[in-house]
């Protein structure tokens, strides 16, 4: 991270770096801090920590200070809780946290960014240590979030670095946390290139989508999750739909009817998917706006390679994670599961969901994807979630929750999903239908997990 | 409303669904040669009641054969 903001601001210091609501910031501005920060640590003789913040303005100095000294970091989720944050730091052995927030200052040692950049500095090295580790955070949506163990040296080799084309003019909305894998490609990617991040108060599609608004956001990259929010925000609040130049999805599998739905709200916009995660260190990009990917895609002979094994992805991965917290490390040329489960259908290879979140209802698996996808074309289905629900007949059976689109009865929606459903496998159709106010989601993700029904969430 | 009569609303209600007849009586069987459910359909009838009315027979480890049954357990 240190390198690429030096070299940006190096080219243009003025160039703005970061809009967050009135405040901007610049690549120069960005750099000394993180200069400042790097001195501070250093003096205090900080080895690790973890970050509590919102603002990019913070974060991404810290970032770059931890990432020059080799210090190791890691970034929580900005809204985590108290207890959750207790629960990180217990579970990470984290003793400091930078962050201005000012009620986790009982859990442990606290400090705020801007009191680590008070003092000037000296000089600095620029030379960069051979260990420079970070910590990137699952999302959580399996169980209890996992540190996936990266090296700034490889993460920063997965961008695009050799190629080092201009992002000037590009503006970028930040809708992933930034302790999220795919908030971290944002960052590096926009200092890369000298674009501009445009950041909001709230990681949430309503802001997203005013902030696309207000601040002419030409390029975006989010969940199909949260993608699916900002076309509801738009049909709800009628305007004209922002001139995006660029739609990213990833995170999650998307669909048919989402991408053909971005297609007609964004006329102007290339639409491209990524396949990513964090514990593999690189995105995938595919462009050709149909869902799954290319078969093609598992005979490519390149820093990552696929293969599909007993229905799930396998990969192998130059820029993989080297494990998790806490756990043996991983051999770094050894094939490793996704967890991602497909299926081979002509030149395509389509998601069917994850592993984790196959229903097992009587002993016949079903994958809550394909029920999904049949639900969600419905006519007055907003949007929907399968998920297993346990029963102690079956052990678990298909639930749906469903978001009706304003003016349709609920009533109607319901007979319509089982007649659209009529003629899956018994175990696949539906059994509970349920109509809620939103979708419970993680870090915009939809959660799916066996048991994830909104009980559970609610307690 | 009675309770006698939210049961069998949400009874009807889910044999509705299923397009089977909802002329039933305490002494309707639910299997076999009565309404004919088969396990995924009990399953179903199990979430209906426990969304309904809290909880359900089947849940709490019963087997009730009949809708009189049903309405037994939620007098219990």
């Amino acid at each position: 991270m240190y390198e690429l903001l030096r070299r940006t601001a190096d080219r243009d210091a003025s160039a703005t770096a970061v809009l967050r609501g009135s405040s901007r910031a610049t690549f120069g501005t960005l750099l000394e801090s993180s200069r400042r920060i790097a001195a501070e640590l250093t003096r205090r003789d900080i080895r690790r920590f973890c970050i509590v913040e919102p603002d990019p303005v913070a974060v991404i100095p810290l970032l770059a200070a931890a990432s020059l000294t080799g210090i190791e970091t890691c970034v929580y989720p900005p809204t985590a809780t108290p207890d959750a944050v207790r629960d990180m730091l217990d579970r990470f052995d984290h003793s400091l946290i930078v962050t201005s927030r000012d009620d986790l200052s009982h859990l442990c040692d606290t400090v705020t960014a801007a009191e680590l950049q008070e003092k000037p500095y000296e000089s600095i090295d620029d030379s960069l240590p051979a260990a420079r580790p970070h910590l990137v955070l699952t999302t959580g949506t399996t169980g209890a979030p996992r540190a996936a163990r990266h090296d700034w040296w490889s993460l920063v080799r997965a961008i695009d670095l050799p190629t080092m084309r201009s992002g000037a003019g590009q503006r970028w909305l930040l809708a992933y946390g930034m302790n999220q894998f795919g908030g971290l490609q944002i960052l590096l990617h926009v200092v890369n290139v000298a674009a501009t991040l445009v950041a909001t108060e709230e990681f949430t599609p309503k802001s997203g989508l005013a902030a696309m608004r207000d601040h002419g956001v030409t390029h975006a990259s989010a969940t199909p999750t949260y993608w699916r929010f900002v076309l509801a925000e738009l049909a709800a609040d009628g305007r004209n739909a922002p001139d995006l130049r660029q739609i990213t999805l990833g995170g999650e599998a998307t669909s048919e009817q989402l991408l053909a739905a971005l297609e007609r709200a964004f006329a102007g916009a290339r639409i491209t998917q990524i396949y990513g995660a964090n514990e593999f260190g690189k995105n995938r990009s595919v462009r050709d706006t149909s869902t799954g990917l290319p078969l093609t895609t598992l005979t490519e002979d390149d820093d990552i390679q696929l293969k599909v094994e007993d229905g799930e992805l396998w990969v192998k991965s130059a820029y993989a994670m080297r494990g998790y917290y806490g756990e043996e490390p991983l051999d770094p040329d050894e094939w490793r599961r996704t967890g991602d489960l497909v299926e081979v259908v002509g030149d395509r290879v389509f998601f069917r969901g994850r592993t984790s979140d196959v229903i097992n209802v009587g002993g016949v698996k079903v994958h809550p994807l394909p029920v999904e996808d049949r639900i969600t074309v419905v006519p007055g289905v907003q949007m929907a979630r399968v998920y297993g629900r346990p029963n102690a007949l079956t052990g678990a059976i298909v639930a749906v929750e469903v978001v009706a689109e304003p003016g349709h009865d609920a009533e109607t929606i319901d007979a319509a999903i089982r007649a659209a459903c009529a003629d899956l496998p018994p175990a696949s159709r539906p059994r509970s239908i349920r109509f809620v106010d939103q979708i419970v989601t993680t870090d915009n993700k939809i959660t799916r997990r066996a048991g994830s029904d909104r009980s559970e969430e609610d307690s | 409303m009675s309770e006698n009569d939210l049961i069998t609303d949400a009874i009807r209600g889910f044999l509705r669904r299923h397009h089977k007849s909802e002329d039933i009586d305490l002494d309707t069987q639910l299997f076999a040669e009565g309404i004919g459910l088969d396990s995924l359909q009990t399953a179903e009838l199990s979430v209906t009641l426990e969304d309904e009315l809290g909880r359900d027979p089947f849940s709490e480890g019963l087997l009730p054969q009949s809708v009189g049954e049903i309405v037994d357990f939620y007098r219990k």
